[in-house]
């Protein structure tokens, strides 16, 4: 697991990278420490990739500097490095069979052939492709080639594996199989991961700690819980799960909103928006105690966990709630229908406190 | 900081530049300035001199030989775009993806067989006691004279661009949205008016690309208007190199050149704005 | 809809005979005994490619155009290759001009470029020599080079050398152990490609070449003079053999689709 007493294994320092007059990430600053499995999540064009690229050299920082294990890497090339990436298109040799693929790293190293094939054919067995090494790419499954593309990242023991939206490309039930390889290999090789994903799912399962990135900040950086739970914006709170957010003044212990007055947690007077879960939002008939607001039903919506119900308040804004189904089947909401939204007012997350 | 040079972007960059700009820009910036240079006791000497323009661009012969090559250009895109257009469609709806492509790499083989072979052949084929003429005369008819004349010359003419007209429009029209001709049926057009309204306006680049290629190809072709066409009355090309063959006269062979060029830049650009510019 | 295919077919068939007309018909004239052939034939002989072969100079026009088309190819290849890799890899300023430069030439009519050739060459003093023929052959068929390539690479995946540079391999390993392995088939068919273009080429060669004469060329000469069926040996001879090189590169293009 992560060490964060050690020195961090990567450092950024106020990292700017601009292409042209477009800024991709902007005074990045963050450490990494060895061992631990971090994630990067925002939408596309946040600069997540190209963070993740400046790490593997493919772009270099504009300014700011980059180090790894203490030394600062900003110019040196790519192939200089040891920090081999699992690309989203896994860009698998399809001239070379399996086993030349996952020796490549070792050929460009100068190792000798009897022991980059041997040295690779044990990776093979591991990824559990033994029997595969003469096989063309094309002749493979995707979850294969993902295999195949792990392997060869591997090969050369690398302190750190950068992965590039690995996933984006496989069935769903493939993902949750995969998710299982990825950590379980972490865990195995004790090494760093940078993962790379717009997907929150997957950077929540895997992840130690998770990056959110938004036009090319980070947004919030902390373990998935913490985010999940406690989004210090309302980019984070739009960007992960299910949020409600509420907008208003703070007077003595009450929020003034547009919908009313609602009791929140302590925090001082003035402006303020906090953040409601879908999962902790009751939705009733009648007004309930504390915390509610009104709001007229939209539709819902069969999730993994659960059926979600969209509602809209009176100024427009869109409310969600997680409901099981027997609650639904009591509640039989029509379009249009008025309903209580409801928390317990110590459940919501006061944002930038 | 400093970085290091890298060659490796030149080793792939340079080349061209190199070789194209030595041997491709430099000789035709070199014909254009040749082109004022003056003849004297058939030596060339360095000059600027508009000596050489004004004696072509002042011949009657010159324009004569002008207006027959740009006519019987402007006739070669429009007959070879109207005899390729009905193979076309055929190549691009009638036939599967693997015949059509079978097809147009049949197409692509006569580009690089002999020009000159071929024109000998058509040469032989289309003689006053040749075997078309021999199959018409067993049906009581002929013998016609095709050779050197207006006729012959397109048949060379048609024999150098069809496969490529054929094979742009093909392209563009198997390119166009199946869809949209299913919906222009559905919404009860005619064959005719789909045609009309729907495909030719879609494949509308292929077409126009397709005739400018015959243009330009037509244009510069010296092969069948010398040996199918008689070479009387010449078209610029024979021109070129009667005057270059015969007497020195690189100049004035260049003077012809760069009108050519200027032509076929002219309405090259013309087209090509035809052919990208806004649809419809 | 049934007539209506019966038209087309009938209509592609007719197509397809007048465009390949001259070429079957000077196949079967190289083996008519008429000087003049007409319908019906003649009967078949050898004879004009015993003649036409019998010539000293035809071989001398063969090897010529061998080492013509041979060195051409090298050149024109590399260079294709060379620029399709930079328009892959690089942009930067004047790209569209750096374009234009590789893809012009094959839209300048041959007699231009014949002239302005034979007028560049004289003045450096190449003209008249085989190394004259091979620099216009290149300038022709280096863009035929450069699209086969640039088509290729077209279908690479663009992480593909990216890949390569993150296992350890520096730009020219991944040269050597990516790119070029994936084009190595476009390559080949590009050398067949511009040996065929060059091998048929006779206008500029005309202009330039003086007294080394290649095949195409000596076809013209005999053509302006006393013409024979000997034109129809030589021309199937010279057909073939271009065929053979399209054919092969035709091939490498479609074996190189299926493995994807």
């Amino acid at each position: 697991m992560a060490d964060p007493t050690t020195e961090p294994l990567v450092s950024f320092r106020s990292v700017h990278k601009a292409f042209g007059t477009y800024v991709a990430v902007k005074s990045l600053d963050l450490d990494i420490h060895r061992g631990e499995f971090i994630a990067f999540m925002g939408p596309s064009g946040c600069g997540k990739t190209t963070t993740l690229r400046m790490l593997a050299g493919l772009e270099a920082p504009t300014s700011g500097t980059i180090t790894i294990g203490g030394k600062v890497m900003n110019d040196v090339p790519p192939h200089q490095r040891d920090t081999p990436l699992v690309w989203q298109s896994l860009a698998l040799f399809p001239f070379l069979s399996v086993v030349e693929n996952v020796e490549f790293g070792l050929r460009m190293r100068g190792v000798a052939p009897k022991e980059r094939r041997d040295r690779a054919m044990l990776w093979l067995e591991r990824m559990q492709l033994k029997g595969f090494e003469t096989r063309r790419i094309d002749q493979l499954s995707g979850g294969q080639r993902q295999r195949v593309a792990l392997a060869r990242s591997l090969v050369t023991e690398p302190e750190m594996l950068l992965l590039d939206e690995p996933l984006s490309a496989l069935d769903a039930h493939l993902v949750i199989r995969m998710q299982g390889v990825l950590t379980r290999l972490q865990k195995e090789l004790g090494i760093t991961f940078v993962y790379v994903t717009h997907s929150q799912s997957e950077a929540f399962a895997m992840a130690d700690r998770v990056v959110i990135m938004g036009n090319g900040e980070i947004a919030q950086v902390g373990r998935p819980q913490e985010i999940f739970r406690g989004p210090k914006s309302r980019f984070v709170a739009e960007f992960v799960g299910r949020n409600n957010i509420l907008g208003g003044t703070v007077k003595a212990g009450m929020l003034e909103t547009a919908q009313g007055v609602v009791p929140v947690p302590a925090v001082r007077d003035g402006k303020a928006e906090i953040v409601v879960a879908a999962d902790r939002v009751t939705v009733s008939g009648a007004r309930p105690e504390g915390a509610a607001i009104r709001a007229s039903f939209l539709s819902e919506e069969f999730a993994g966990t659960g059926i979600i119900c969209y509602f809209e308040t009176a100024d427009g804004a869109e409310w969600k709630a997680q409901v099981t189904e027997s609650q639904l089947a009591t509640l039989q909401p029509e379009s249009g229908q008025e309903f209580w939204l409801s928390w317990n007012a110590n459940s919501a997350h006061v944002m930038g406190g | 900081m400093m970085r290091k040079f890298d060659p490796y972007p030149h080793v792939w960059r340079l080349p061209l530049l190199l070789w194209q700009g030595a041997f491709f820009v430099v000789p035709l910036v070199f014909m254009a300035a040749l082109s004022f240079w003056l003849v004297k006791n058939y030596r060339m000497e360095p000059a600027f001199a508009f000596d050489n323009w004004e004696r072509m661009l002042g011949r009657g012969a010159f324009w004569d030989a002008y207006w027959l090559t740009l006519l019987r250009a402007c006739m070669a895109g429009v007959i070879a775009s109207l005899i390729a257009f009905p193979a076309s469609l055929f190549l691009a709806f009638h036939l599967t993806p693997q015949g059509r492509r079978f097809a147009l790499l049949c197409l692509i083989v006569p580009f690089f067989t002999s020009f000159l072979v071929r024109a000998y052949a058509w040469q032989v084929i289309l003689a006053e006691s040749g075997p078309v003429n021999a199959v018409l005369g067993g049906l009581g008819l002929g013998p016609y004279t095709m050779l050197n004349s207006g006729f012959g010359a397109m048949v060379g003419y048609m024999t150098l661009v069809l496969p490529l007209v054929v094979i742009f429009q093909t392209w563009s029209l198997a390119a166009i949205e199946k869809s949209l001709i299913e919906a222009a049926a559905n919404l009860g057009a005619s064959p005719v008016r789909t045609l009309v309204s729907v495909i030719i306006p879609a494949a509308k680049t292929g077409l126009v690309l397709g005739a400018v290629f015959a243009f330009i190809m037509t244009f510069g072709d010296f092969v069948s208007p010398f040996y199918l066409g008689g070479s009387k009355p010449p078209t610029l090309t024979i021109l070129i190199i009667d005057t270059t063959k015969s007497g020195q006269q690189w100049p004035r062979a260049a003077v012809v050149a760069i009108v050519m060029i200027l032509t076929l830049f002219a309405v090259a650009t013309a087209a090509l704005k035809a052919a990208y510019g806004r649809r419809g | 809809m049934k007539p209506l295919s019966g038209l087309g077919w009938i209509y592609l068939l007719a197509l397809f005979t007048f465009v390949f007309a001259p070429i079957v018909a000077s196949v079967i004239f190289s083996f008519n005994s008429d000087r003049f052939p007409t319908l019906p034939l003649g009967s078949f002989t050898t004879d004009w490619y015993v003649r036409a072969f019998g010539r000293a100079e035809v071989w001398t026009a063969i090897g010529n155009s061998l080492i013509v088309a041979a060195v051409t190819s090298f050149l024109a290849t590399f260079i294709g290759f060379a620029t399709a890799y930079t328009d892959f890899r690089y942009g930067f300023k004047f790209k569209q001009a750096y374009l234009a430069l590789a893809l012009l030439p094959p839209t300048l009519p041959l007699v231009i470029m014949g002239l302005a050739m034979l007028a560049w060459l004289s003045q450096v003093g190449l003209s008249g020599t085989l190394t004259g023929i091979v620099i216009a052959h290149v300038v022709l068929a280096t863009p035929f080079a450069m699209a086969i390539c640039r088509l290729r690479l077209s279908q690479m995946d663009p992480s593909l050398e990216a890949a390569a540079w993150n296992l350890g391999a520096g730009q020219w390993a991944a040269m050597r152990y990516v790119i070029l392995p994936f084009c190595g088939p476009a390559i080949v068919s590009a050398l067949c490609l511009t040996a065929a273009v060059s091998f048929d080429e006779f206008i500029v060669a005309w202009f330039v070449s003086g007294l080394n004469r290649t095949v195409p060329v000596m076809i013209l000469e005999i053509l302006q003079g006393n013409v024979d069926p000997q034109i129809n040996a030589i021309g199937t001879v010279v057909f073939l053999t271009s065929m053979s090189l399209v054919i092969a590169a035709q091939v490498l293009i479609f074996r190189r689709r299926r493995d994807g």
